[in-house]
């Protein structure tokens, strides 16, 4: 009898855990979003320039979706950051896995330069990657803000990604080429799918830091890339103005919306599938 | 694996798309001029017209703040642009250190249309390194029901009562020179004792002070929380359209005040110099300046004071009598400007950090 | 047990060049770049540290380390010393904030973490300039935040909290929190949660559990997430001098005065190169007192 009730006491215990953990996370994203919920509000605002709210409007929203030029720059940061965050991922993670296994002459200044794009403020960075592609002529633009992007970006994945593989048991590596695998297979089909909650992390990050990226862009970009962020830091001279708030906005929809979109799909796909095995048995 | 052979297709796109963009960018074509300034600072209608006119498109690519366009300029990326908008302050180390082009005068005869004020001005003689756009002054406005005091001088802006009450722009050569100023002294003073004075000055503004921002601090004007502002005219017209003249007035200060111009400048080695020198001489026309005050009025909401005198004579009086700009005659003539300090600044600098770093 | 470090010697099954493959396929890239983006402009860096500013702001190819010794003045001392206290809180408050939702996270199953480890990075993927500013409008005297505590009659003036520490804090963790919680996350995720179950079962409670279990099987997230949010605080400025009224000197305003301001490169330059030398003495302590070596994540 008594031993019943010490384990419902423990029952008890973990579900109180539970609910207290998911209040927590909804206090947590609460926070987060708050500044997101002020920037929703104040894209209906009819204010021209968002100093306080006047009154409710839709008509910033009419202008961005007819005379809008904040799309095409919208455009160039999502290119700017999708691929950024692709060369930072193939690089990063290969270069976690070389840095992590082998010993090299130069392991320990590659290990230390990683800190610095992290560490040196973004002026610096800015204009000493301005100055390189000067040098070798490299023209400034797209491609130039990619590069860039990249270099602040690869360290954050190296950083990520070692503490994902930290203490990793190679055994598993090791036991698949004893099988006959090559390398490649190996880490095609057992490394990688083992590192990919890392892989995740570390693309969300570099895509993060490189789409709200101003200062480092600023200083590389070309005549025909101006990305979102620049234009939103040269409006903030002469006044923010709601269009602004009503594309974040929509952004921030289409994101949330995608998700759960996802998750809905993926739900009825669950159920097809076990009606599918239902009837196969 | 599907997973990995989606992340490997991604990238190989990337680096495709890569190569495209590197390549593309690089190219120049005649009939296009890349201009690179403020954003909302020229009016749409008068670019169209350009284009129609000429057949020269015009990209336009926006800087953030006038030092990192200086920066950008000196680290070489200059070269990518055709006309670039720095402020005068910056000019004379642009100028001195060989970073722009001299521009062809017989290109651009409308440049008489400027003021005798704003043409061979002391850093550039011949005029042929830069043509002023549109000019700023940076005065003190107040709140008509909650300012507790007069303000005729920068000095009064020290009166204990206004603790806490002055949004300001920020920056050691938008807030040194008024401490200078209010103490006698030369606003662009290199003397390391008068900047010392100056530093002391402003130790004792920082009470007075709800915050610094150069973007908006008409922000705290309008929502109460500061019932001073020093800050630009450009800032003070928003402040106008909000407040309106039944609360807001331009303070009437007998101190002098500063005017900064903006500048059109070419920068050296740039690909359509011809095309620039056109855009600059059609910009500078009478008929399409006041085009372009009246296009910014009406698209943007903006008052802008232009060293264009035979555009401004064109303006209604709508523009002539909007409240930010309209300022006192003799507050107008009453101005200095920001010249280079040469090594001074290392010293603006230093004070300028102890200052900021000091608790408030 | 394999610890996965291979030597050359013992590790190269195939000699000379094919045997250094892998290390070229992995390490090469990221060297590569790291040689030609990050140490090639910290060699400029470097250079014009050691140069003088000439009267227009240029550089004028004289060496003197007059720029090392005026950093060591107080008042420098002082800015720097203000940056480390600020980046340590920021990043302890990240970790105590961010730990439990990134553990949250990963008891999920990893198509619903991923879902809502996106939801989390959502809001930074707007401009943050627009959202500091949403900030503080929200705490402007006539913001939202007064009227709606006024309307409640919790309070019956405005809170003066524009432009407060409290205010700066606050942005600073939601600034730096998706860069706690994402290396947390896979981190954690990675921990064999019957760990936990067994200790549980030899009768440790919860508290012990964590201490012993918890905390050093993440202890590498937990070291991913301080290097991610401790470093990048250092140089940056812009969240306290948005939130704080711009009454503000941190190192990394310094530094972009420098640049853009005074334009003395070579006072900045010393400055950016201290930084960085500072960084890589944490780094090297960090090592040695956490022997964190053996993790292999530094």
């Amino acid at each position: 009898m008594a031993e019943k009730k010490q384990l419902s006491k423990r029952l008890r215990r973990k579900r109180l855990g539970r609910r207290l953990s998911n209040v927590y996370a909804i206090l947590v994203y609460a926070f987060i979003y708050i500044p997101i919920a002020i920037m929703i509000l104040f894209s209906f605002n009819s204010q021209k320039h968002n100093y306080y709210f006047e009154h409710f409007t839709t008509e910033w929203y009419v202008k961005l979706f007819t005379q809008s030029d904040l799309w095409g720059y919208l455009v160039n940061s999502l290119i700017v950051a999708i691929v950024a965050t692709a060369i930072s991922i193939v690089i990063g993670v290969l270069g976690a896995m070389g840095l992590k296994r082998f010993e090299f002459k130069l392991k320990q200044v590659i290990n230390n330069s990683l800190y610095i794009p992290i560490v040196i403020p973004e002026v610096v960075l800015g204009i000493s990657l301005l100055m390189l592609f000067e040098i070798a002529h490299f023209p400034l633009g797209l491609g130039a803000m990619i590069l860039a992007h990249a270099t602040f970006c690869i360290p954050f994945v190296v950083i990520i990604m070692r503490g994902r593989m930290a203490g990793m048991d190679m055994s598993i590596e090791e036991a698949s080429q004893d099988l006959g695998a090559n390398r490649i297979t190996t880490f095609f089909r057992i490394t990688l799918p083992l590192l990919v909650p890392g892989i995740m992390s570390s693309a969300f990050m570099s895509f993060t830091l490189s789409i709200d990226d101003v200062i480092i862009s600023n200083f590389v970009s070309g005549p025909y890339s101006t990305t979102l962020p620049i234009k939103i830091l040269s409006m903030v001279k002469v006044g923010l103005k709601p269009d602004v708030n009503a594309m974040t906005t929509v952004m921030v929809a289409v994101l949330v919306l995608g998700l759960l979109l996802n998750s809905v799909v993926q739900a009825l796909w669950k159920k097809r599938a076990s009606t599918n095995i239902k009837t196969y048995f | 694996m599907k997973r990995v052979k989606k992340l490997i297709a991604v990238a190989l796109i990337g680096v495709m798309a890569l190569a495209f963009t590197a390549c593309g960018g690089g190219s120049s074509e005649s009939g296009e001029v890349n201009v690179y300034m403020w954003s909302d600072y020229i009016s749409s209608d008068v670019i169209s017209a350009f284009e129609e006119e000429t057949g020269i498109k015009v990209n336009m690519s926006y800087m953030s703040t006038s030092e990192e366009a200086a920066a950008k300029i000196t680290s070489g990326g200059g070269s990518e642009y055709d006309i670039i908008m720095p402020c005068d302050a910056d000019m004379t180390s642009l100028i001195q250190g060989g970073y722009l082009e001299e521009m062809n005068l017989d290109n651009i005869p409308n440049w008489e249309n400027l003021g005798d004020a704003y043409k061979n001005r002391e850093f550039d003689p011949d005029n042929k390194y830069a043509m002023p756009y549109l000019m700023n002054y940076v005065y003190v406005v107040y709140n008509k029901e909650t300012c507790p005091i007069e303000i005729t001088k920068y000095e009064d802006l020290l009166d204990p009562q206004l603790k806490g009450q002055i949004a300001s722009v920020t920056g050691q050569r938008n807030l040194f020179p008024i401490a200078l100023v209010a103490l006698g002294y030369d606003p662009n003073s290199t003397n390391e004792d008068e900047i010392k004075d100056a530093y002391e000055w402003l130790q004792k503004l920082m009470p007075n002070i709800a915050g610094l921002d150069s973007d908006s601090a008409e922000t705290m004007m309008i929502n109460g929380a500061a019932s001073v502002g020093f800050f630009f005219d450009g800032q003070a017209a928003r402040a106008f359209e909000e407040m309106g003249t039944d609360k807001l007035a331009v303070a009437e200060l007998t101190d002098p005040i500063q005017l900064g111009v903006d500048e059109m400048v070419i920068p050296k080695d740039a690909k359509n110099k011809e095309n620039a020198e056109k855009f600059l001489n059609y910009i500078l026309d009478a008929d399409n300046g006041a085009a372009n005050l009246q296009g910014m009025m009406e698209e943007f909401g903006s008052y802008y004071t232009c060293p264009n005198s035979a555009a401004v004579e064109k303006m209604p009086a709508e523009y002539k009598e909007a409240p930010a700009i309209a300022i006192p005659q003799k507050m107008k003539d009453n101005y200095f400007l920001q010249l280079d300090i040469g090594d001074a600044a290392k010293v603006y600098d230093s004070y300028w950090t102890k200052l900021m770093s000091e608790e408030q | 047990m394999s610890d996965g470090k291979v030597t050359l010697a013992a590790g190269g099954r195939r000699a000379g060049i094919r045997g250094k493959m892998p290390i070229f396929a992995t390490a090469g890239p990221v060297s590569f770049w790291m040689m030609i983006f990050v140490l090639l402009p910290l060699i400029y860096v470097f250079v014009i540290s050691f140069m003088t500013r000439t009267q227009y702001g240029g550089i004028e190819y004289s060496l003197t380390l007059d720029n090392y010794k005026e950093m060591f003045d107080p008042l420098y001392l002082k800015v720097i010393w203000k940056s480390l206290k600020l980046a340590f809180f920021t990043t302890v408050i990240c970790l105590v904030v961010g730990y439990p939702l990134a553990y949250w996270i990963a008891s999920k199953p990893s198509k619903l973490a991923a879902k809502l480890l996106m939801l989390v990075m959502i809001p930074y993927w707007t401009s943050s300039l627009v959202r500091l500013f949403s900030i503080n409008l929200l705490v402007m005297p006539n913001g939202l935040l007064n009227a709606f505590l006024m309307k409640l009659h919790i309070i019956s003036e405005p809170l003066d909290i524009l432009y407060s520490d409290g205010v700066v804090m606050l942005g600073l963790l939601v600034a730096m929190l998706p860069f706690s919680v994402l290396p947390l996350y896979s981190s954690i995720e990675k921990m064999d949660k019957s760990l936990i179950e067994a200790s549980k079962d030899l009768g440790a409670n919860s508290v012990t559990t964590f201490r012993k279990v918890t905390i050093p099987q993440t202890m590498p997230g937990i070291v991913g997430c301080t290097l991610l949010v401790f470093i990048p605080s250092l140089g940056m400025y812009y969240v306290p001098e948005m939130l704080g009224g711009g009454k503000v000197m941190l190192v990394g305003t310094l530094i972009k005065n420098q640049f853009l301001v005074t334009k003395n490169w070579p006072f900045g330059a010393s400055l950016a190169i201290l930084l960085i030398l500072i960084t890589l003495a944490m780094m090297w302590l960090y090592t040695r007192i956490g022997k964190l070596d053996d993790l292999e994540v530094c």
